[in-house]
């Protein structure tokens, strides 16, 4: 399993098209996925649940990823907070 | 006036039942078959909106789709049909009903905004598992039935034909909300904000709905009817009156002609400008091409920018280059990582620093501009080097055309002033610009330092500030001297009051939502040049808007009424002020 920290730096934090984003790559992933936010862990294959964690700019949230293609995961998670989403309206 | 079409009501309509064993299966197949009609219903509705609006990967639909594959939602629901036995319905409505109230308590508005895109889910899976249950395609009355909501979503709206609803009723939203716009751009009455009126309407209770007015009369008695066929026949008669006017010349009783326009968002709207009897189009806003996943490329810009060019040519058309940023993101080009994002990074100067999607988009421009009907405006122009720079751009675009053998026609570049740097150097400006747009909600917030996004300030934002009119005379002036003229093109133009004081300030041209462009020549064609020239003096000598709005009601109300466009103007006329 890798743990993985990574710091949400788009204004409008993890809103809906950004935990759509996370969804598209964690939701085919042969890994479990697990989103961790001030200590609520939820499903990373679900974007309700993504979304109900409301995380905002400027936050740590921690990935658990535990599966045959976990370092692909994290990687393609840590190149999506790193180009802040793509930063779409809305 | 017509029979209530409530859409279905979660509170109302849903039966806990507990099953035998042998019913389970069924009602599985019941909800993933419901999954899949919702998935190609919204998938329908995807294409119908991109059809309408010309914009792809629109965002409320992909996430709607994505939610409906969520393994929590699906699995959640699934089990409490297997596992307690529930029918489907009532294990939707306890599973994403628990989600939507989840939402609606989350400590963020954009994530409690979602808990609508979840109703319109639940909504749709519900009646995608009840046969009897309102599908509005099934809806087929001469009348139009009246829609009634707790809350309708864009996307809902793009779906309504022509003649299908007569009106809207919702409990939320207000008269600038995007619903309420959309409907207006339909020609439905709505009336929202109505708090509880989905609860209370019943199905087939006849509904009045007085979109001009504001109100909804449930079940109305016969002096109710008979009050709202004599308002109807005052809007009717109204609109028929100025439709017959519609090519007059929008001209005052002593002979000042004033341009009129309007302003347009997609391409498609080009058509429908001129049967309002607008003789150009004052503002395409060319941003709303790239509001999508991939930016749109030169051939499609060009052809976007042909389409309009060509259906209202010969008359003029101003296309303002990429405005993107402040409120107004732009995938891929601007962030929405900025403390003040409308004093920030956006319009122009994303254009001169990223110039290879301005000189992209001028091409385009150049390249569709085959009847020389173009205008180019230049958003945000805050001093004389921006203005050089993008006329230099334009220049050697212009020049790399004609050097691989497009013939390509002359066009006129203007300044978009919204900005008090730019009043300050209006003179210089005037001298370098072929026309003048004044944009005046950036000119109001910039010149009053106010916010227009922050409800807390909202009554400080005042078009008939002195401080703004002052600014808008001395563009005027300016233009003047150097025989260039001036556009407003913000929504001022469609107040009848701000008309006046445009007009008399010594504007040129107008341009406005298309269907405010009737009711404006109708005005104009009411007033004296003289007369309004010398209230406009006036009140530029006055100390704040309250007593600048207080004299031109005490002088002009009473006219105004008169000219029998009341029921039109409706509360767009209100909003102004």
């Amino acid at each position: 399993m890798i743990v993985k920290t990574l710091t949400v730096t788009n204004k409008l934090g993890i809103h809906a098209r950004p935990a759509g984003m996370i969804v598209d790559i964690t939701g085919p992933a042969k890994s479990d996925v697990s989103i961790v936010f001030e200590g609520s862990k939820a499903n990373a294959k679900s974007i309700l649940n993504v979304m109900m964690l409301a995380i905002p700019l400027g936050s740590e949230v921690k990935f658990e990823v535990d599966g045959e293609d976990e370092a692909e995961v994290v990687q393609k998670l840590e190149k999506l907070f790193d180009d802040k989403f793509n930063e779409e309206p809305g | 006036m017509g029979k209530a079409f409530p859409i279905i009501n979660r509170e109302v309509s849903v039966v806990e039942e507990t099953l035998p064993e042998s019913r389970i299966a069924a009602e599985e197949q019941l909800f993933l078959k419901a999954v899949n009609k919702t998935v190609a219903e919204i998938n329908k509705i995807k294409e119908i909106s991109e059809s309408r609006t010309g914009l792809r990967d629109s965002l409320i639909f992909a996430t709607h789709l994505m939610i409906l594959q969520d393994p929590g939602l699906v699995n959640g629901i699934l089990d409490k049909i297997r596992k307690d036995h529930k029918n489907a319905r009532w294990a939707v409505h306890v599973v994403l009903g628990s989600y939507i109230d989840k939402f609606e308590k989350i400590d963020s508005p954009a994530m409690r905004d979602k808990a609508a895109d979840l109703r319109d889910l639940y909504n749709r899976l519900l009646g995608a598992m009840d046969d009897s249950g309102p599908v509005l395609e099934d809806v087929a009355t001469d009348d139009g039935v009246v829609l009634v909501a707790h809350e309708f979503l864009p996307s809902f709206l793009m779906t309504i034909k022509p003649g299908q609803v007569s009106a809207l009723a919702m409990d939320t939203g207000g008269r600038t909300s995007h619903v309420a716009i959309l409907a207006r751009s339909l020609q439905v009455p709505v009336v929202s904000g109505l708090r509880n009126v989905a609860a209370l309407i019943k199905p087939e209770d006849t509904i009045i709905v007085d979109g001009s007015g504001g109100m909804v009369i449930v079940n109305p008695n016969e002096d109710d009817i008979r009050r709202f066929h004599e308002r109807q026949e005052v809007y009717e008669r109204q609109r028929r009156e100025l439709f017959t006017m519609r090519r007059l010349e929008p001209m005052t009783r002593d002979g000042k002609y004033i341009t009129l326009h309007a302003n347009i968002e997609l391409p498609t709207e080009a058509e429908k400008v001129m049967d309002f009897g607008a003789t150009g189009i004052g503002l395409y806003r060319s941003e709303f091409l790239f509001f999508r996943k991939d930016a749109p490329s030169e051939q499609e810009q060009c052809e976007a920018y042909k389409q309009i060019l060509e259906t209202v040519a010969p008359c003029p058309v101003t296309i303002r280059t990429l405005d993107a940023g402040g409120d107004k993101l732009v995938p891929g080009i601007t962030s929405a990582n900025e403390a003040n994002p409308f004093m920030g990074w956006r319009s122009i100067r994303v254009c001169l620093d990223r110039e290879e999607i301005f000189c992209e988009q001028l091409r385009a421009l150049l390249m569709a501009n085959m009847r020389g009907n173009l205008r180019i405006l230049l958003p945000m122009i805050s001093g004389l080097s921006e203005l050089r720079r993008a006329k230099m751009l334009i220049n050697r675009c212009r020049e790399e055309l004609e050097s691989r053998g497009h013939k390509v026609a002359a066009v006129k570049v203007g300044v978009m002033i919204e900005v008090p740097a730019a009043v300050m150097l209006v003179d210089k400006l005037a001298k370098e610009a072929d026309f003048f747009s004044i944009g005046t909600n950036d000119l109001i917030q910039f010149t009053l330092a106010v916010d227009r996004t922050n409800e807390l300030i909202t009554d400080m934002f005042q078009p008939h500030h002195p401080a703004v009119l002052s600014m808008i005379y001395q563009t005027v002036m300016a233009a003047h001297r150097q025989g260039i003229p001036v556009a407003v093109c913000g929504e001022m133009g469609s107040d009848p009051f701000s008309v006046l004081l445009l007009v008399g300030l010594g504007v040129d041209e107008l341009s406005m939502t298309p269907w405010s462009v009737m009711a404006t020549k109708k005005i104009i064609r009411s007033m004296n040049f003289e007369d309004v020239r010398e209230t406009a003096l006036t009140v530029l000598t006055m100390d704040d808007a309250e007593s600048v709005n207080a004299y031109l009601k005490a002088k002009y109300a009473q006219t105004i009424k008169d000219l029998g466009i009341s029921s039109l103007l409706g509360d767009d006329g209100e909003k102004q002020n």
